[in-house]
């Protein structure tokens, strides 16, 4: 008995020593003056993880400000050259932007590559580096995930879609018993600059050595129009503008049966239609390839050290502490409700967070989700254009919804030529047309 | 020019004299204290950001960078077609809601004269007053649910009469502007036009009511007439507003799509924010400035020559 209780014991001594060691080596001890940093980040309730950072650096304050989505803000500051706080909160498909125009600034010294993708992933390293220089950490996840309503998929009887074959097969089933229910909408925005596209394994844009990438007539790009542009041609999938009240009104009263969007949509469910508590499920998207799992994601954001920043050190800790640490990772679930983060170390403690959800009748979701993240196994950089990109994409829906255009598959090339033109206009001159890296 | 200001010390200048002269200097001093409130406000929030604006426009911009390029912005703007297409909403208001809408405040002003003094009339004016308290985008959030699918309040009408479909595309926006910008400002157009009313001397009306003129032609003939600088006042503001149209479309821009350049506000708010582009923004937006200038400008010109002719 005695035997066994020392063994147990020295077992919890050997674990806890060796992931402080860990941890001694994920985050550097701050050797700096005692300094205050600010933050500007949307997600709710940052706080409870900058309590837990600043008992582990007693050193550094964090001040968080919340001015929701801050791009206008924060690009006023970048063009005034003053006025960015030290770490900003951006999507990753924004990051690069802010990384081109010099809003952010290295913090290999602090996170080097190795520690970077131990931590993060390989992937994430496009959406947080540009040309070998580390500018931040992500944090929460926006693997695509399928939500559903097992209501009406009961009631008439569909099956949950393992490959895309089988959701046309779906869609055009509950069209035929009740063309008033959408079996899915798609938005008229920039869900398409990546979601539909990455999840089949491809991409319209990267970067590499300097030069920016396009080629959005790829023969995976063409399929995924293809394949989106039958079922809305044929009016069994219809286009519409996304998060407007009619939309959540749609989701609220069952008027639409699924919805493809990031993990962190879970949340805006939960908020936005709490009449539907109960009915929703959610699982990985349907496959191009059953053999050959992919996933891609649209949102997710990163935490980045701007230019702007006298205390590039403190934040550096500051970000990557944030967004890899256990009791972080825990907050950051538990108070500012996001489903899935990036970090690797998420790993270890979605058994000890995650449990049934009422909202989805018991189902645990952040397993699913989870699934879903670790299949986002591709990975590249946004163009540096990306309000505009998504502008561009937004007027030739509607052109094609105003009959402007013929068919949906059609939009691709013309949305390609805006891309380069857009890039031209923006002066940049280091773009490479029709290949990827 | 402190001879326009203070014509007493100026005369009493021509006079001649010490005492006068240090009496002047005194006046002045006194006046440039008084002034000095104003000045300073004036200097630091309309002179500083106008010509901090005009030397943005000079200037070529990626992010934090900026240099010196000249009137290259101004060249490109004014061969933007983008720019020049987003005129066609605010040609729109011009031509039809701002006459529209001082046609209709005319007649609700003179209605609102022709109840003063009796019971109600107070709750009247307010009543036409108040949409014009509530801000602008406020309202046009709640004329998004006016016009949605699925919970506007029109639907059991609608669809008694057998409508089906879309309550808002892209075509209709126009005449949702109307209708906001119009249930937003009459009211209070009216209010201002009924002040002006109240001033008319009831002699002027008195004697068109001897000489046998009826209500309407007094309304029409004498009235209006009298009260013409103020709607001609109303009128430029109007314009104004007209050109710089940015809240209305802004806010139904997110129920409906529209294009980032639908009116001249809109597409400098997304090149300067959106994109980034702030010294090609601020070009953009003193061209505008120019054109709203020289619009007024004309429309007070005209209206002044035709008064004089008449």
């Amino acid at each position: 008995m005695k035997r066994k209780v020392f063994l147990v014991l020295s077992l919890v001594v050997l674990i806890s020593l060796f992931s402080f060691a860990q941890d001694e080596k994920y985050y550097p001890e701050y050797k700096g003056k005692p300094v205050t940093i600010t933050m500007w980040a949307w997600t709710s309730n940052e706080d409870y993880s900058i309590a837990e950072f600043e008992k582990a650096y007693p050193n550094i304050k964090v001040q968080w400000e919340n001015f929701g989505v801050h791009y206008t803000k924060a690009q006023t500051a970048l063009s005034a050259g003053s006025g960015l706080p030290d770490v900003l909160m951006v999507e990753y498909s924004y990051a690069p932007q802010y990384m081109d125009l010099g809003a952010f600034q290295p913090i290999n010294k602090w996170l080097d590559e190795d520690t970077f993708i131990e931590l993060y992933g390989e992937a994430a390293l496009k959406w947080c580096s540009m040309d070998g220089e580390i500018y931040g950490t992500p944090q929460d996840s926006g693997a695509l995930g399928f939500f559903y309503r097992k209501d009406i998929f009961d009631k008439y009887d569909l099956k949950v879609p393992k490959t895309w074959e089988e959701f046309a097969e779906q869609a055009k089933k509950l069209h035929d018993l009740n063309p008033e229910i959408n079996f899915i909408t798609l938005p008229i925005d920039h869900w398409w600059v990546d979601g539909p596209i990455w999840q089949a394994g491809g991409k319209l844009f990267d970067y590499k050595d300097g030069n920016w990438y396009i080629d959005f007539t790829n023969p995976t790009a063409e399929r995924v129009f293809e394949f989106w542009g039958e079922l809305i041609d044929e009016g069994i999938v219809k286009l519409e503008m996304w998060w407007t009240p009619d939309w959540y009104n749609a989701l609220n009263t069952g008027q639409t049966a699924s919805i493809m969007l990031g993990a962190w949509f879970s949340e805006w469910l939960k908020y936005n239609a709490p009449d539907s508590s109960g009915l929703w499920r959610v699982s990985v998207p349907p496959q191009w390839d059953i053999n050959n799992p992919h996933n891609g994601m649209t949102g997710g954001s990163g935490f980045y050290v701007t230019s702007h920043s006298k205390n590039p050190e403190a934040a550096a800790i500051f970000v990557n502490w944030l967004n890899s640490h256990p009791e972080s990772l825990k907050c950051l679930h538990n108070y500012s409700n996001l489903p899935i983060m990036v970090s690797t170390r998420y790993e270890n403690i979605i058994e000890e967070i995650s449990g049934p959800d009422e909202y989805f009748g018991g189902q645990n979701i952040v397993e699913t989700l989870w699934e879903s993240h670790k299949l986002v196994d591709t990975s590249f950089k946004h163009l540096p254009v990306m309000s505009n990109l998504a502008n561009s994409i937004t007027m030739l829906m509607q052109d094609y919804l105003d009959g402007k255009i013929e068919k949906f598959a059609d939009i691709l090339p013309l949305w390609e030529k805006e891309a380069i033109s857009i890039m031209k206009e923006f002066g940049y001159n280091n773009v490479v047309v029709g290949e990827l890296p | 020019m402190e001879g326009r200001l203070f014509p007493s010390s100026y005369q009493k200048l021509k006079h001649g004299g010490g005492f006068f002269l240090k009496k002047r200097r005194l006046d002045s001093v006194k006046a440039y204290v008084f002034l000095s409130p104003f000045l300073f406000f004036f200097s630091f929030m309309v002179l500083y950001p106008i010509i901090k604006g005009f030397d943005l426009s000079l200037k070529g911009q990626r992010g934090a960078r900026m240099w010196y390029v000249g009137f290259d912005n101004y060249a490109r703007v004014l061969t933007d077609p983008k720019f020049w297409e987003s005129f066609k909403i605010p040609a729109y208001l011009l031509l039809v809601q701002v006459p529209l809408m001082i046609f209709c405040a005319i007649l609700i002003a003179l209605l609102l004269e022709k109840v003063e003094g009796r019971k109600g009339a107070t709750f009247f004016r307010l009543v036409y007053y108040i949409p014009s308290t509530i801000p602008a985008i406020v309202a046009a959030i709640i004329w998004g649910y006016m016009f949605s699918d699925s919970m506007s309040p029109f639907l059991p009408i609608l669809n008694l009469v057998g409508f089906s479909g879309k309550l808002l595309t892209r075509e209709i926006v126009p005449l949702v502007m109307l209708i906001i910008i119009l249930w937003q400002l009459t009211g209070y157009t009216a209010i201002m036009i009924y002040s002006s009313l109240l001033s008319i001397p009831k002699e002027y009306t008195e004697a068109a009511t001897l000489d046998g003129a009826g209500y309407w032609q007094i309304a029409f003939r004498i009235k209006v007439p009298i009260i013409k600088d103020m709607l001609i006042t109303l009128f430029i503001f109007n314009a104004i507003g007209a050109l710089q149209v940015f809240n209305e479309p802004w806010m139904l821009g997110g129920l409906v799509v529209l294009p980032t350049n639908y009116t001249p506000a809109m597409y400098i708010y997304n090149s300067a924010f959106a994109h980034g582009r702030f010294t090609y923004a601020a070009a953009m937006g003193l061209i505008l400035a120019a054109i709203t200038f020289l619009i007024s400008f004309y429309f007070l010109k005209s209206a002044t020559k035709e008064m004089f002719t008449e």
